[in-house]
């Protein structure tokens, strides 16, 4: 294919007789090249971007003119050629890379151009040489405004592609967002409509009168109220997964004694445990525990929610609860190790995440909204700590971790969660 | 035709299974077997004693020859391993367009029915007409 400048050449009718002449006139123009650079730039803070653009100062404008004589200099050297295009393409790129608009630079070309045809006055007085010069001089700068306005096309070009692939990714990005939504509400979905089941099921039949005694009667108002209870459990942890990713979620920080959390929490589990005949185990008594810095209702659910995912996953064995000062300095970190189903490793990130389980039927099974453990790491998170998972003892079973700061003070303060923080592990 | 019908309940969902298991027993002329044992549930339908069975798709404590298996291919099985017409009833949260055709064609089941399942009349209709249809 044919290179553009050898094309516009032709067209323009731009021969070796004129470049022959460009050549002898170089060193006659020499001198005018600095007026010409000053005529140019004079023009240049009138540019509606000017003050974006020129932020070097004097040094810049100096770096800029230096460049527009060089240029020029190439108007009259004569060669025409694809290192010749490539430069003047160069300079193409620069100006729209620096926001100087197309039409500007054009009409101060036009500027230029004229101040060149007044040099060619006083240089060549004899009419019948100056308009030959003007004939060539004129072919040469069309050739270079054909090349400034093809590498200006070939800048924005690059830019609108660029601009493209960023709005494709976007686009993936959102198309990506709305099928999580979309997955995310076909499951809320189907984990509320669970426990409706059973509340409008068993509602009608009392209402129907289809119970044997007063006894029934009771027995299925307990199913309602336990799968009432489920629901709520399940709309909270919705809402509480809302307002973390939409920042937010409102933390009561303070110094807290964490003997007395986890001893008002380890009852709330240990009526499962039993009914499983599982062993609970708090070795968490074998030390005194220092004071952390936590949001005591926080610190509770998160607590609760691991220790019933422990009972929930544990068909027989131990559910036992430990505390650790050494492994990371300034934090406690509590652990809850079960002798359960245990969790395969390359699973171990994802059930962090919103509704994903190692097995989803199976949680479904053992209830729960499949969303405590995403809020609980970032509840951990929140607070400053670290939330992990490791294998049981025995290879069986799971090992989950938290850590919370150690307090310095007693102060209480008020933490507003950020979105940018809270986001920043999805 | 017995003067009981028994019906098949295989859900994983206890209290699921309790609501189906009072609704057809207090409208009379069935009794119901809950069960998520295969070798239970083969045995059952083996000897002719079940006259229709409610299947749950998603089945999570049921394994068969050492594997998880779905509604859709117990399905299959029972359809296969009964000595005599074996209606059954497939009932889903799949409930998402074309989930209906798709699963029937898939297990062979004779009926569907979307969960939420709280008529308790409605569930009662549906295996009487699978009955009926005997």
């Amino acid at each position: 294919m044919e290179s553009f400048v050898q094309e516009m050449k032709r067209y323009l009718g731009l021969n070796e007789e004129d470049a022959e002449l460009l050549r002898q006139m170089g060193p006659r123009m020499d001198k005018y090249l600095p007026g010409m650079a000053d005529r140019f730039y004079a023009q240049i803070p009138l540019h509606p971007n000017a003050a974006r653009v020129l932020t070097g100062g004097p040094a810049q404008i100096e770096r800029l003119k230096q460049t527009l004589r060089e240029w020029a200099r190439g108007l009259f050297s004569g060669v025409y050629d694809e290192a010749y295009a490539e430069q003047r393409y160069h300079v193409g790129y620069r100006h729209v890379r620096a926001g100087l608009d197309q039409k500007y630079v054009i009409s101060a070309m036009g500027n230029v151009r004229t101040y060149l045809s007044e040099c060619l006055l006083l240089e060549y007085p004899a009419s019948d040489e100056r308009l030959r010069c003007a004939r060539s001089l004129s072919k040469i700068l069309d050739l270079d405004l054909n090349l400034m306005c093809e590498s200006y096309m070939h800048a924005t070009l690059q830019n609108l592609r660029s601009l493209n692939a960023q709005l494709e990714f976007a686009n993936r990005e959102l198309d990506q967002a709305s099928k999580t939504k979309d997955e995310f509400l076909a499951h809320t979905s189907h984990e509320l409509r669970t426990p409706l089941n059973s509340i409008l099921g068993f509602t009608k039949l009392i209402l129907d009168g289809l119970c044997k005694d007063r006894d029934e009667e009771q027995e299925l108002l307990r199913d309602v109220y336990a799968s009432a209870q489920h629901l709520l459990g399940i709309v909270n942890d919705i809402l509480d997964l809302g307002r973390i990713e939409a920042g937010k979620m409102s933390l009561h920080i303070e110094s807290l004694n964490p003997r007395d959390v986890l001893d008002s929490t380890i009852p709330l589990v240990s009526v499962q445990a039993t009914e499983k005949a599982l062993n609970l185990v708090d070795d968490t008594r074998r030390q005194k525990l220092p004071l952390v810095r936590a949001d005591e209702v926080r610190f509770r659910q998160i607590l609760l929610n691991l220790l019933s995912n422990s009972v929930k996953f544990t068909p027989q064995g131990s559910v036992t609860l430990r505390s650790d000062l050494a492994s990371h300095p300034g934090f406690l970190r509590i652990e809850v190790e079960d002798t359960g189903i245990g969790i395969p490793e390359e699973k171990r990130e994802a059930v962090f995440q919103k509704f994903v389980q190692v097995n989803v039927a199976q949680v479904r099974r053992q209830g729960g909204s499949g969303l405590g453990l995403a809020i609980t790491r970032k509840l951990v998170q929140l607070m400053g700590g670290e939330i992990g998972l490791d294998n049981g003892a025995g290879d069986r079973g799971t090992l989950v971790w938290f850590t919370l700061p150690l307090a310095a003070g007693s102060a209480t303060d008020d933490v507003r969660a950020k979105p940018a923080e809270t986001t920043a592990s999805r | 035709m017995s003067s009981t019908h028994l019906v098949l309940i295989v859900e994983d969902h206890a209290l699921v299974a309790k609501f189906y298991r009072m609704a057809l027993e207090r409208a009379g002329g069935f009794t119901c077997l809950v069960t998520e044992n295969i070798s239970e549930i083969l045995e059952q339908v083996e000897a002719s004693k079940v006259d229709a069975a409610i299947l749950d798709v998603s089945l999570t404590g049921t394994e068969w020859q050492g594997r998880p298996i779905d509604g859709v291919e117990l399905s299959q099985l029972l359809k296969k391993r009964s000595p005599r017409r074996l209606p059954i009833l497939l009932a889903t949260a799949h409930a998402m367009a074309g989930d209906r055709e798709r699963l029937l064609a898939a297990s062979g089941a004779d009926d569907y029915l979307e969960k939420p399942v709280y008529d308790a009349q409605h569930l009662v209709d549906k295996v009487r007409r699978l009955l009926s249809s005997d």
